[in-house]
C-alpha cells in the first residue's frame, strides 16, 4: 500500500492554502485560454512558463497542470455553444454539442461534457496512481542507454501512431532536432548551426517556438475564415444540470470506454486530439444510437470528452516517469521540468517523491475544482466571446509577442515568433504535424547527449542499445513501430480505405 | 490564389533548403564516428541529409498528386487579403518594438488594427490600446517583476 502512502503524503503537499489558490487561478486562466481561439492549452501552458521560473517547482507544476485542465474543459465550453472547438482536441464534441445546444439543449450538452471529462480525468489519474509505484521498482536499472532507447521509442510511436503523413512526420521531428542543435553542443562544447549570429548563441527555445507555431499560426488560421461567433447562449439552467447529472450514470459505459481509450492514448504518446476522434469513431460503431451520432446525442458528447480528458491525464505518466509527453501541452510542461532543474524519469520517483506525488494529488483535486469552476463560470466566458474578434484577435496577438519577451528577454525572439506563426500556417494548411517538432525541440539534446554516452560507455559499440533484456526490449519495440508505417500503407493499398485517420487533425 | 500543390512545393523548397543549411553548419565540425562515438557534427549531418532527401520524397509525391492536388485552394483572395491584413501590422509591431519598446509599441499596435482593420470607434480603440499596457505593466512590473523591453518614451517619463 506504498501508493496510498505516498498519495496521502501528496496530498498534504497539494492541500495547503497557496496551492488550492493557484489551483483555481489555473484553472480559470485555463478557461479562458480554452475559451479564446487561438489560445490553446500548449500556448497557454507556454505563456505561463517563464512566470514559474522564480516559483517552487511543486506550485509552479499545479499551476501549469490546473491551466491545462482548465484549457481542456474551456475548448469544449466553445465546441458546443459555438461549433468552434477551442482546442483540437475538442473537435469531436462540436459533431454532436453543438446539434444539442441548438436544439435547446445547452445545459444538458455542457454538464455531460464536464461531468464526463471530470470522470475521465479522474479514471486517468487512477491509474497514474497505480502504475506509478511500478516505475520506481526499475528507476535504478535506468542509464544512459535505456534512456536513450526510451526516447527512441517515443519518436518511432510518433511516426506510427501519428496523424500525419509518416514523412512529413519525420520532417517535423528532424526540423526540431535541428532547432534544438542549435547553440552550445553539451558534450564537447562547441558551438553548432550557430554560422557567428550572436543571437543563435543561446539556441533557438521551444516556448518562442510553440507561441509562434500555435498561437500566431492559429491565429493566422482563424482570421483567414473570418471568423464569426454564432452563440447558441451560454446560460445554465440550473435545474437542467442537476438533472443532466442524475442521468449520467446511464451512460456508463460510454464513459469507461472513452476513459480506456484515453488513457491508452495519453500513454502511448497518442495525445488526446486522436483519444476523442477514436472515441467517438468507437463509440459511433458500437452504441445502439451509433445511427443518429451527429444529430444531437449525448453519448456523442459524452465518448470524446471522456477520452480527450483521460488522454490529457494520463500523458503525465510518461512525461514524468520516461520524458515521453503524450501531448504537445505535456512536452511544455516537460520542457518545464528541465528549466526547473528537475530531470524527468524513473529516478524522479525517488529522488523527488514529494513533487511527483504532490502533483499527482492535485490532479484529483484540480479536476474536481475544474468541474465546479467551468459549471459556475461558463455564462462569463462564454459572454466573452460577444466581444468582436477584432479586439479579442490583437490583444491575443500582444499577449503571445509579450509572452515570447518573457522566455529570455531577447528581442531577436519575437522575430523568431513572427517566423514560426507563418510556418505554423502553413504546417497545419499542409498537416505537418507540430507535436513531434515540439517533442524533439525539447528532447533532441537529451536524446542525443544519451546516445553519445551510450557510446562513450561501450566505446562506440551499438551493442550496447541490445545489451540488457530491459533496454533490448525498448529498442526492438521502438525499431517495430517504424515498420507499422509500411504495414499500413501495404494494407490500405489494399483496401484503399482509411476512414478513421483522415478525420483527424494532427495536434 | 494558392493551390495546395504549390504549397506543397514551397514547403518542400523550405525543408530543402533548412536541410541544406543544417548540413553546411555541420560540415565546420568533424561528422564522422570518432574512438568515443558520434563527433559533434555527426547527428546534424544526418539530420541535414534526411531533411534534403525527405523533402525530396515529399515533392515527388505532390507531383505524383498533382492533379487532385492543383485543384485544391489553400488560401483565397480574400483570404490572403485577411491574412496580410494581420500578418503586416505584426510585422510592423516587432519591428518597432525593437527600437520603442514593447509598451508604447503594444498601444500603438492595438490602436492602428482596431482602428483601421477592426473598424471600430475611436473611444473602443484608444481605451483598448491604453488599457493592455497599463495592465500589462503591473501584471509583469510590478506583480511578477519580469521587466519587458522598454524604450526612449519609458526613459524619458522615467520608468525605465
Amino acid at each position: 500500500m506504498s501508493n496510498l502512502d505516498s498519495l496521502l503524503h501528496g496530498f498534504t503537499v497539494a492541500l495547503t492554502f497557496h496551492h488550492v489558490l493557484l489551483m483555481v487561478a489555473g484553472v480559470l486562466l485555463g478557461i479562458l485560454v480554452g475559451v479564446l481561439p487561438g489560445l490553446g492549452a500548449p500556448n497557454g501552458v507556454t505563456l505561463l512558463l517563464p512566470l514559474t521560473f522564480s516559483m517552487d517547482p511543486v506550485s509552479a507544476i499545479i499551476l501549469l497542470t490546473s491551466t491545462y485542465w482548465g484549457a481542456l474543459f474551456g475548448g469544449s465550453t466553445t465546441s458546443i455553444l459555438f461549433n468552434i472547438p477551442g482546442e483540437p482536441s475538442s473537435v469531436a464534441t462540436t459533431f454532436d454539442g453543438y446539434p444539442m445546444a441548438r436544439a435547446g439543449r445547452a445545459s444538458e450538452a455542457l454538464t455531460f461534457a464536464f461531468m464526463s471529462a471530470g470522470f475521465g480525468a479522474l479514471v486517468g489519474v487512477v491509474v497514474i496512481t497505480l502504475l506509478s509505484g511500478f516505475v520506481t521498482s526499475f528507476a535504478l536499472r535506468f542509464g544512459p542507454p535505456e534512456y536513450f532507447a526510451v526516447y527512441l521509442l517515443a519518436f518511432c510511436s510518433f511516426i506510427a501512431f501519428g496523424s500525419g503523413a509518416p514523412l512529413k512526420t519525420l520532417v517535423s521531428i528532424c526540423l526540431g532536432f535541428a532547432f534544438g542543435a542549435i547553440g552550445m553542443d553539451s558534450v564537447s562544447g562547441e558551438m553548432r548551426l550557430t554560422f557567428g549570429l550572436d543571437d543563435l548563441i543561446r539556441g533557438i527555445s521551444f516556448l518562442v517556438v510553440v507561441i509562434g507555431l500555435f498561437g500566431i499560426g492559429e491565429m493566422l488560421l482563424t482570421l483567414e475564415e473570418g471568423l464569426e461567433f454564432r452563440s447558441v447562449g451560454g446560460r445554465l439552467n440550473p435545474r437542467e444540470v442537476l438533472a443532466a447529472i442524475g442521468r449520467l450514470p446511464r451512460y456508463w459505459l460510454a464513459m469507461l470506454r472513452g476513459s480506456c481509450v484515453g488513457v491508452w492514448m495519453g500513454i502511448t504518446p497518442g495525445g488526446p486530439t486522436a483519444a476523442s476522434f477514436m472515441s467517438y469513431g468507437i463509440a459511433k460503431r458500437m452504441s445502439r444510437r451509433g445511427s443518429r451520432f451527429g444529430t444531437g446525442e449525448p453519448e456523442g458528447v459524452i465518448a470524446p470528452e471522456t477520452a480527450d480528458h483521460s488522454a490529457g491525464t494520463a500523458a503525465m505518466l510518461p512525461m514524468l516517469a520516461l520524458g515521453i509527453p503524450g501531448s504537445a501541452t505535456a512536452a511544455v510542461m516537460l520542457g518545464g521540468l528541465m528549466i526547473w532543474g528537475l530531470n524527468p524519469g524513473p529516478m524522479l520517483f525517488i529522488d523527488r517523491a514529494d513533487f511527483v506525488w504532490g502533483m499527482i494529488a492535485s490532479m484529483y483535486l484540480g479536476n474536481v475544482v475544474g468541474v465546479i469552476l467551468v459549471l459556475a463560470t461558463v455564462p462569463l466566458f462564454a459572454s466573452m466571446l460577444s466581444i468582436p474578434f477584432t479586439v479579442i484577435g490583437p490583444i491575443i496577438v500582444t499577449v503571445c509577442v509579450v509572452g515570447a519577451w518573457t522566455v529570455a528577454s531577447a528581442p531577436f525572439d519575437l522575430w523568431l515568433v513572427v517566423v514560426f506563426g507563418i510556418t505554423g500556417w502553413g504546417m497545419k494548411k499542409l498537416d505537418y504535424p507540430i507535436a513531434p517538432l515540439i517533442l524533439a525541440m525539447v528532447i533532441g539534446d537529451k536524446a542525443e547527449d544519451a546516445f553519445r554516452q551510450s557510446m562513450i560507455m561501450s566505446q562506440g559499440s551499438l551493442g550496447v542499445l541490445w545489451a540488457s533484456p530491459l533496454v533490448a526490449t525498448l529498442s526492438t519495440l521502438a525499431v517495430a513501430l517504424l515498420l507499422v508505417p509500411v504495414v499500413s500503407s501495404f494494407r490500405a493499398r489494399r483496401r484503399r480505405f482509411r476512414p478513421m485517420e483522415e478525420a483527424a487533425p494532427s495536434e | 490564389m494558392l493551390t495546395r500543390f504549390r504549397l506543397e512545393l514551397i514547403a518542400c523548397g523550405i525543408v530543402f533548403i533548412l536541410g541544406g543549411i543544417t548540413v553546411l553548419g555541420a560540415m565546420e565540425h568533424a561528422i564522422g564516428w570518432g574512438d568515443e562515438g558520434p563527433a559533434t557534427g555527426y547527428f546534424p549531418f544526418r539530420l541535414g541529409i534526411v531533411l534534403l532527401v525527405a523533402s525530396v520524397l515529399i515533392a515527388m509525391q505532390a507531383l505524383r498528386n498533382r492533379a487532385e492536388m492543383a485543384g485544391e485552394v489553400v488560401l483565397s483572395h480574400a483570404g490572403a487579403r485577411r491574412i496580410l491584413g494581420f500578418f503586416l501590422p505584426l510585422v510592423g509591431y516587432v519591428a518597432l518594438a525593437q527600437v520603442l519598446g514593447l509598451y508604447v509599441t503594444t498601444g500603438l499596435y492595438l490602436l492602428v488594427v482596431t482602428r483601421w482593420i477592426g473598424r471600430h470607434r475611436w473611444r473602443t480603440c484608444v481605451s483598448v490600446a491604453v488599457a493592455v499596457p497599463v495592465v500589462s505593466w503591473f501584471l509583469f512590473e510590478v506583480w511578477f517583476t519580469v521587466p519587458l523591453l522598454k524604450g526612449p518614451v519609458e526613459q524619458w517619463l522615467g520608468l525605465a
